[in-house]
């Protein structure tokens, strides 16, 4: 009816009509078993939980089910299907709309897990998570739905499990997700007129990770800082600070690892209370000024 | 035909049962499926059930009886049938069990002992426990590590790991490079400078001592010899008596045999009279001549002397057997032969087995004396320094050279008690200063 | 204790004339390579050869082999639950792969990376048995969907236990393939205890099958210890589904004989109860409904045994032999 809770969907159901484009009743488990069973079945089905906060009710089926179907059967299942979800805080909606859950299903073994950080990307790792033969959690930033760039007409995809190096510096990596990416390019931008550079790394696909090219990043720099919205305390941050650490980069460090990320808290309502909930601009700006001048 | 009733495994960790009861005795006439026993598990209580019709009989267990999964308790029985004699039969044999997870010897220690010795990666096994039973309390694990600890200002250097590889690439010890960072802390740009610096020479009373150590990982005869070493110094309360000895008859005994023995045969070694004379004197005291194994004293009933030797990368003890039953010409061939052998890295295994007493001669190297780990299970090692004139005052008080030889021996506590240690001393000093009471 | 009426003696005889004898003596035998498929599952057990626990079916052949029967087994598809050896067994599956895959083994349906508990048969579209209580429930109106997409007459069954009723995931699944009209057959085979809690205890209503009514679609209970029973409701469910007339919610009422797993002590109910089921034992009640209508034989019946414990010896031989799977392919299956 409104083509989802942010519109994303508008006009597929106008363009491919009701037996493709579904609404569902508000029973997200059985839209996360109806993916399955259907990508059990020979389909290629991308389901939609309006909220990522919604997912919880979810779980048993992707994180008892589908991760596990094709272990479990000897390698002899397959369930392709993409479930999108809107993540992250910024828009007032309070502590039970506003989560960032990625790190929940980087912990399960046999799901993807996709985060785009700009519209060309999400094109891009869209159309390669609905290619892909395993269970794609693909999550949305929602303040990302409000950003604009150039995405090409054609069906180009981004194959996943590929970092990309979004912009080039010497003095600091900073590895950052979804709508951290967008901010670690205006803390560039305001860092680059002091002379600091930063180098700043998008993993796009959080499971199964690429992370040769941070390693080689961080080798270049000798400084790294990791951002991302959720929680900090066991969030996909402490994985690649681990990553770092057990790695060829490890005799490159030149300064303690930092991690920016959401504190240990729900999301509060109030815009100014929110606002310090989650890493903003000027916090990446600090952090990575302090690495650069030594402070750490 | 007889059916087997077996412990059944009700529970994927089961590893025994414990009959709580019979539900029904033998001779009892059951149906398939009816409860014939009430079994404990490590879980809660079950029942085994008969696996088929039949009478009762052959109860193997009884209750309060703990058996293993998977054996025979007792039989179903056809009418006027005897149970089968003996063990399971293979029908009950169970599967290969799954190999065990290692797991570490119960040492008793609180929880937090526990933790602390987690956090510093100490050994709990090498903390002696004060608590109830022995148990280590936390007290016991600070003063372990209070002991174990390089005393403060231990060299640690604060640098980045960055700042330590530039410096093993460049040679250049962090100790002398100057820390720009947090705390002084060393940054990959200190060491990069220092290393420009370094190619101006600096004095040599300056120069730090560069280079890594080289690290040997603990291997073969060394890692034995440091195992069996260790455990001789931890588990043998080791005693020690000295004594000065003069050996002014021992070395003309050498002399002696050395100028009567035919041409071309090597000549006894001061080690070769010492090894008969050992020999000679635990037969005089049986109980050094033993062995400590498993708690109990073994007298054992042979005298075999084994003779340290040096070789380059360790120490072996080639050993002279029934030593109290050759001469010294034997003895001397043998420890002449056996010596060559170690060093050439060629002893036999029956060489170096058996031993029940060990001598270790430095005085070759001008050692006056030291004190040498026994050789487990052996219970007793006597360890021999140089023969030096020293000074001694006569029986009127006037100084005499004499030519002495200060040895010590060692001994195992549990086994010997000093006493008896002192006398073996007494009677080992006698017959070298007087070596006819061999013959007497 | 819900009664359930014995089907009357017309259709019966319907129903056995369309079936005819020859498949019927091979539903019997079906039944009773299941029964001795469980027998020799807990025998292995108790001798220690098996690593994990198991759930047993044995009372509960009828529903198994009647559904499976009703349905074109390997054209359809199926999705089951934990006790579920005798699902895959009626399904026409191969008992010595069946038994491999118990035993861990590398020529298991899942090269032994399954179980007891998530035996699958997929290039015969059973779609896997299922250890989370209702976990396969919610995948069956993505498969219904699929074949209505697809424009197949497929039909899915899907079979959970009474327990499975109470779970928040089957109330959503019935919803969603009811609005969705999909050709799903939802057979509920209540054995009577989640776990150790009756049914009774656990739901407030006489019959599981009333709860079709409040997603608008047909329910029905049958005597799910009658074979003919169970296959004539999943038979008429399966036309319906085919029909495109949407789902069926069936209520198939028997009982396990044995505890909920291998650590059951059973204290939850009497010996005399589980007695009293076991006279209902549908094993032979099938095979004395044959020999009525002149379809077998007691020395047929015999034979029949014969044979099926011949299949399951020859299982356990199989699987003993097949090799455990090489640690070397462990990561095999995780991604595609």
């Amino acid at each position: 009816m409104y083509g989802g809770a942010f519109g994303v969907s508008a006009g597929l159901y106008d363009q491919f009509g009701a037996e493709r484009v579904r609404d569902t009743p508000i029973s997200e488990a059985a839209i996360a078993g109806a993916c399955l069973g259907a990508a059990l079945t020979g389909m290629r089905p991308i389901g939609e939980i309006q909220f990522m906060d919604f997912v919880t009710l979810s779980m048993e089926q992707l994180v008892l089910q589908a991760s596990k179907v094709r272990f479990m059967f000897g390698g002899k299942a397959s369930a392709p299907f993409v479930l999108r979800m809107p993540g992250g805080s910024g828009t007032g909606a309070a502590a039970q709309h506003s989560q960032s859950l990625e790190n929940w299903f980087v912990h399960v073994p046999g799901l993807k897990v996709v985060m785009p950080s700009s519209a060309y990307d999400a094109k891009g790792l869209l159309l390669a998570s609905i290619d892909d033969d395993n269970p794609v959690i693909f999550v949305e930033h929602k303040l990302l739905y409000k950003t604009k760039g150039h995405v090409p007409a054609e069906m180009y995809r981004i194959p996943l499990s590929q970092s990309h190096i979004v912009r080039q510096g010497r003095d600091v990596t900073v590895v950052a997700t979804s709508i951290m990416v967008q901010r670690a390019l205006a803390a560039a931008d305001e860092l680059a007129p002091e002379g600091i550079e930063i180098e700043i790394v998008d993993p796009r696909t959080l499971s199964p990770l690429d992370e040769e090219p941070i390693v080689e990043s961080v080798i270049k720099t000798g400084r790294v800082l990791v951002v991302h919205e959720a929680v900090i305390t066991g969030g996909f941050g402490g994985e690649i600070v681990s990553r770092i650490a057990s790695s060829a980069a490890f005799d490159y460090l030149d300064a303690p690892v930092r991690r920016l990320a959401g504190r240990h808290m729900p999301i509060p309502y109030n815009r100014t209370l929110e606002y310090h909930t989650v890493p903003q601009v000027e916090n990446i700006v600090e952090e990575a000024r302090r690495l650069a001048q030594g402070v750490y | 035909m007889a059916k087997e009733v077996i412990m059944p495994k009700f529970s994927m960790t089961q590893e025994v049962g414990k009959i709580a009861h019979w539900l029904r005795a033998a001779g009892d006439v059951v149906e398939k499926g009816e409860p014939i026993a009430e079994v404990e598990t490590d879980k809660v209580n079950m029942e085994i059930e008969a696996p088929a019709d039949g009478i009762l009989g052959g109860i193997r267990y009884q209750a309060g009886d703990e058996v293993p999964v998977t054996v025979v308790i007792a039989y179903i029985l056809a009418e006027g049938e005897d149970a089968p004699a003996g063990q399971a039969s293979a029908g009950a044999t169970p599967a290969e069990p799954a190999p065990e997870p290692q797991r570490t010897a119960a040492v008793s220690a609180t929880p937090v002992a526990q933790r602390m010795a987690a956090e510093t990666g100490i050994d709990l096994a090498q903390v002696a426990g004060s608590g109830p039973g022995g148990r280590i309390t936390r007290g016991d694990v600070e003063r372990h590590l209070a002991a174990a600890s390089p005393p403060s200002g231990n060299g640690k250097v604060r640098a980045t790991p960055a700042a330590r590889r530039i410096a093993r690439e460049h040679n250049i010890a962090l100790v002398t490079v100057a820390g720009s960072g947090p705390n002084g802390r060393i940054q990959a740009a200190d060491v990069q400078t220092a290393a420009t610096q370094d190619a101006v020479p600096t004095s040599p009373a300056m120069a730090a001592p560069s280079g890594t150590p080289t690290i040997f990982p603990l291997e073969g005869m060394r890692r034995t010899i440091a195992d069996r070493m260790q455990a001789s110094y931890q588990q043998a309360p080791h005693i020690l008596f000295s004594a000065d000895i003069d050996m002014t008859r021992a070395r003309e005994l050498r002399q002696t045999i050395n100028a009567r023995l035919p041409e071309g045969e090597p000549p006894v070694s001061m080690t070769a009279i010492l090894v008969r004379m050992c020999a000679w004197t635990l037969r005089q005291h049986p109980i050094v001549n033993s062995h400590f194994r498993d708690g109990q004293i073994w007298l054992m009933p042979t005298v075999n002397v084994g003779v340290a030797v040096a070789l380059d990368d360790g120490l072996i003890v080639p050993v002279i057997h029934h030593a109290d039953q050759k001469g010294l010409r034997v003895i001397g061939a043998e420890v002449h032969e056996l010596a060559a052998r170690a060093r050439a890295g060629r002893l036999r295994p029956q060489d170096m087995m058996d031993g029940t007493f060990t001598v270790s001669n430095l005085g070759m190297y001008g050692i006056d004396h030291f004190t040498a780990i026994i050789n487990p299970p052996e219970v007793a090692i006597l360890s021999v320094g140089r023969i030096a004139k020293r000074f001694m005052p006569d029986d009127n008080d006037q100084p005499v050279a004499l030519p002495l030889m200060t040895v010590t021996l060692a001994v195992d506590h549990r086994v010997i008690d000093g006493a008896v240690a002192a006398q073996f001393v007494a009677t080992l000093k006698a017959v070298l200063e007087e070596p006819v009471s061999l013959l007497m | 204790m819900l009664v359930t009426h014995s089907l009357p003696s017309d259709r019966v005889e319907e129903l056995l004339s369309s079936i005819g004898a020859d498949q019927a003596c091979q539903m019997l035998e079906r039944m009773q390579v299941i029964r001795y498929f469980e027998e020799k599952a807990e025998e292995l057990y108790a001798l220690g050869k098996i690593h994990g626990t198991m759930h047993l079916s044995i009372g509960q052949e009828a529903t198994a082999v009647g559904a499976s029967s009703a349905v074109r087994s390997g054209y359809d598809y199926l999705l089951n639950h934990h006790r579920g050896h005798g699902h895959c067994l009626a399904w026409g599956s191969d008992v010595n792969r069946t038994m491999a895959e118990f035993m861990g083994k590398e020529a298991g349906y899942c090269r032994g990376r399954g179980g007891s508990m998530h035996i699958a048969d997929v290039e015969r579209n059973n779609l896997g048995a299922n250890g989370i209580v209702a976990g396969g429930v919610p995948i069956a109106p993505g498969v219904g969907l699929s074949i209505k997409l697809r424009g197949t007459d497929q039909v899915c069954l899907v079979i959970f236990g009474d327990g499975a009723s109470n779970e928040g995931a089957f109330h959503e699944a019935l919803n969603l393939a009811s609005i969705w009209n999909l050709p799903v057959i939802f057979l509920c085979e209540n054995n009577q205890y989640g776990m150790s809690m009756s049914i009774q205890r656990a739901a407030n209503i006489e019959r599981i099958s009333l709860r079709a009514v409040a997603y608008g679609v047909p329910g029905e209970t049958v005597d799910g210890n009658d074979l003919l029973a169970v296959y004539d409701a999943v038979g008429r469910a399966a036309a319906h589904a085919r029909a495109g007339s949407g789902p069926t919610l069936i209520e198939s009422v028997t009982y396990r004989w044995r505890g909920h797993s291998k650590s059951d002590r059973q204290a939850y109910r009497t010996r005399d109860e589980v007695k009293e089921w076991q006279a209902k034992d549908p094993i032979p009640r099938f095979a004395r409904c044959l020999i009525e209508a002149g379809m077998l034989s007691e020395a047929e019946f015999e034979a029949v045994q014969q044979r099926a414990a011949q299949q399951i010896e020859a299982a356990v031989a199989f699987s003993d032999a097949s090799p455990e799977p090489d640690v070397s392919t462990i990561l095999e299956g995780v991604y595609a």
